[in-house]
């Protein structure tokens, strides 16, 4: 029987559950909107891929993403990493001798730069919208233009519109300015390519020096209107890795594959049946003192296994002890 | 009289001193979710973090009925100069006439000796003296125990300990109201750090990281994070550039018996800040410097938001991490932060520093 490796990424967006068999190559993808329901997404993608690989052995689980916590305690992962780490050894993995990734996400965005494969700077940009896909699927749509078709079109451009604006209110009005002139569609939509680019460059990548080899990565890779955008923008090749979309989840499985053989311990995975236990996640905010922090609690089958967001422990330390009285 | 003091780092010396000087203390409440949003409320919207955070200390001292708050002030071109003032004058906008004593450097304050006057009330001056000469030798003690705290709290066995630990000798040291108490104080705080047991760890893999910046953001962890705890917390073995006993040091006391480690720090950045742009910019750079000839393996810059000083060491920050080969993060600290995506940054930026050292370990 074969070992395959699953990676988990729960980002605010969009929660991704992948396999990784034994030479690295992606089994199964699975890719939900989270909408406020990470538990939800995350049981039916494992679910999916249990009943499609019923026979496959699962040897380890790593998580990542912004709900890399309340993942990891679901389902009992190896390992729990921030994305940041997570994308740099998945981009490293495939291609060892890339110096700078950029991953552009739903809802935020990235730079990482590296030497010899190891992440030596990283710049995030979680406030600024104008630099995700967000921003692209909100005009989009304002244009009525499935998402799908908008990097194809911006292709065909024939004329250079630069679109103005650091920010996406600006961004905005100057297009809508810009369409008023007369401008086809398609250069429209180049020009806002170019200008997401030279944004988040500008912004996330701000007095960095960035060297090829660049990769770029994360949703918005798809989309082959950004992907010239950027290769001018940079006036280099940029190279697209082939699991582009699910970078994170990929690296959270490597680094649990690369736990586990170090370790020769047993995966920690709860396995599939423990999906059949309710997890609830209830957050309430504690009046103990004025802080007023929102505690978040999850509870499995009644009993509480993880608690966060208590600055002062005192609902941690609760836990605990009524975890060890029950045993 | 009831007297208070901003809420920062310690504040077990504060009160001692005062106390002993035969005031009647309140200890203002450690700052909250509500100290800050006080203080934003009823802060300018220019003016810079620690001021409004304090701003909201200040007002919930008052509603618990202090009518004297003694500060220190600020010093050079930094705006901090002016705050005392400022926020006197929304306290009284707010119906709190209450006294105000900022406590400057001694030689550039001429008003020094007044309001030292006002604080040693009846005592006799060899009774100010002594208080004075105790409380700084309690705080020497205090810092050096914090500073073993977070140096064992990454290892300790048992998640917690180190934490407890900590506040049983805060507690120790609370009792001591002279020389042969901060004696017995200090022993027992001997026994009670031996008491914490921790993991081996071989030299190589040991991660130390320097906390610089602002002296307020990096003394109080309620506003940062609890950031010593959290790095600890992340296997790393923390110091920060600050501690009261060489703030202490270096601007109360005449430096002619030594050299105070803020002015070495001072010294370390010349190359890179020349002269005094106010707050503890040049101190965070020099401190950057001096962690990495101490073989500190990665640096947390944390810069309070609208803070212009720091905004200059910022900038500067690139190039000495670059010159000197250590990694830095910087944090910008406001109402905001300690959300998901600091926490993100953080924990990436500590499996930086390790990989980094692990790959020095092999070449
Ligand atoms: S969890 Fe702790 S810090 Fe937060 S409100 Fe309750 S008592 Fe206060
Ligand atoms: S150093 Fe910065 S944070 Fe501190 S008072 Fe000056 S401006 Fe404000």
């Amino acid at each position: 029987m074969s070992k395959v490796f699953l990676g988990i990424d729960v980002g605010s967006v969009s929660t991704n559950v992948i396999a990784l068999d034994h030479n690295y190559e992606l089994l199964f993808n699975y890719y939900a909107r989270t909408s406020g329901q990470p538990i939800e997404s995350i049981k039916t993608g494992l679910e999916k891929f249990h009943s499609q690989y019923p026979d496959l052995i699962v040897a380890g689980v790593g998580t990542t993403g912004s709900g890399r916590q309340l993942a990891g305690v679901m389902v009992g992962a190896d390992v729990v990493k921030n994305e940041i780490t997570a994308h740099a050894v998945a981009t490293t993995h495939f291609h060892p001798e890339v110096r700078t990734i950029f991953e552009i996400g739903g809802q935020d965005s990235k730079i990482i730069l590296l030497k010899d494969g190891i992440v030596v700077d990283f710049a995030m940009n979680t406030v600024c919208a104008a630099g995700t896909g967000s921003f692209l699927d909100h005009q989009a749509e304002r244009m009525k233009i499935p998402i799908e078709k908008f990097g194809e079109m911006a292709l065909k451009s024939k004329n250079e519109v630069r679109i103005a604006g650091r920010c996406t209110v600006f961004a905005e009005s100057d297009m809508i300015a810009k369409q008023q002139y007369g401008f086809t569609k398609e250069d429209i939509i180049n020009g806002l390519c170019q200008a997401l680019v030279r944004n988040y460059i500008n912004n996330v990548g701000r007095g960095k020096k960035l060297e090829p080899p660049f990769a770029f990565q994360g949703g918005v890779a798809a989309n082959v209107g950004i992907r010239a955008a950027f290769e001018k923008e940079i006036k280099h090749k940029v190279i697209i890795p082939k699991y582009f979309g699910v970078m994170g989840a990929i690296g959270a499985a490597i680094l649990a594959r690369e736990k586990i053989e170090k370790s020769q311990e047993k995966t920690t995975f709860r396995g599939f049946g423990a999906l059949q236990t309710e997890f609830v996640p209830k957050s309430f905010t504690c009046n103990g003192c004025s802080n007023s922090c929102e505690v978040i609690r999850v509870t499995a089958g009644g009993k509480t296994i993880a608690v966060w967001g208590d600055r002062c422990g005192t609902w941690k330390e609760k836990m605990k002890q009524s975890l060890s009285e029950a045993i | 009289m009831k007297i208070s003091f901003p809420y920062m780092g310690t504040v077990l010396v504060y009160k001692k001193l005062l106390q002993l000087l035969g005031h009647e203390v309140i200890i203002p409440p450690r700052p909250t979710k509500r100290t800050i949003d006080l203080g934003v409320k009823y802060s300018p919207e220019f003016a810079c973090f620690p001021f409004k955070v304090i701003m909201g200390t200040y007002i919930e001292a008052c509603e618990m009925g202090v009518d004297t708050i003694v500060s220190s002030g600020g010093f050079g071109p930094c705006r901090a100069g002016f705050y005392g003032e400022i926020h006197r004058r929304i306290l009284k906008s707010l119906g709190y006439d209450i006294d105000l004593i900022i406590l400057d450097q001694p030689l550039q304050d001429k008003n020094f000796l007044k309001k030292v006057k006002f604080l040693k009330g009846n005592n006799s001056w060899l009774d100010v003296i002594k208080a004075v000469k105790f409380t700084y030798r309690l705080i020497q003690e205090i810092d050096r125990f914090e500073k073993e705290i977070y140096r064992l709290m990454p290892y300790e066995t048992e998640p917690g300990q180190a934490k407890k630990a900590w506040n049983s000798i805060q507690a120790e040291f609370d009792q001591a109201i002279d020389q042969a108490g901060l004696e017995r104080a200090k022993e027992r705080s001997l026994d009670i750090l031996k008491s914490i047991k921790v993991h081996e760890i071989p030299e190589k893999d040991k991660i130390r990281i320097g906390i610089v910046g602002e002296i307020y953001v990096v003394m109080e962890p309620s506003i940062n994070m609890d950031m010593e705890e959290l790095l600890c917390k992340l296997g790393c073995e923390v110091e920060r550039s600050q501690y009261l006993s060489e703030w202490v040091d270096h601007n109360l006391l005449p430096n002619i018996f030594k050299k105070s480690r803020d002015a070495m720090f001072i010294e370390k950045g010349k190359p890179y800040i020349g002269r005094a742009i106010g707050g503890h910019a040049q101190q965070s750079v020099g401190a950057i410097v001096d962690f990495k000839d101490r073989n500190f393996d990665g640096i947390i810059h944390l810069m309070p938001f609208a803070c212009l000083p720091e905004l200059i060491s910022q900038s500067i920050i690139p190039r000495i991490s670059k010159e000197h080969n250590i990694p830095v993060l910087t944090l910008a600290i406001d109402e905001q932060t300690g959300q998901t995506n600091a926490l993100t940054r953080i924990e990436a930026f500590i499996d930086l520093v390790r990989n980094k050292k692990a790959s020095v370990n092999i070449a």
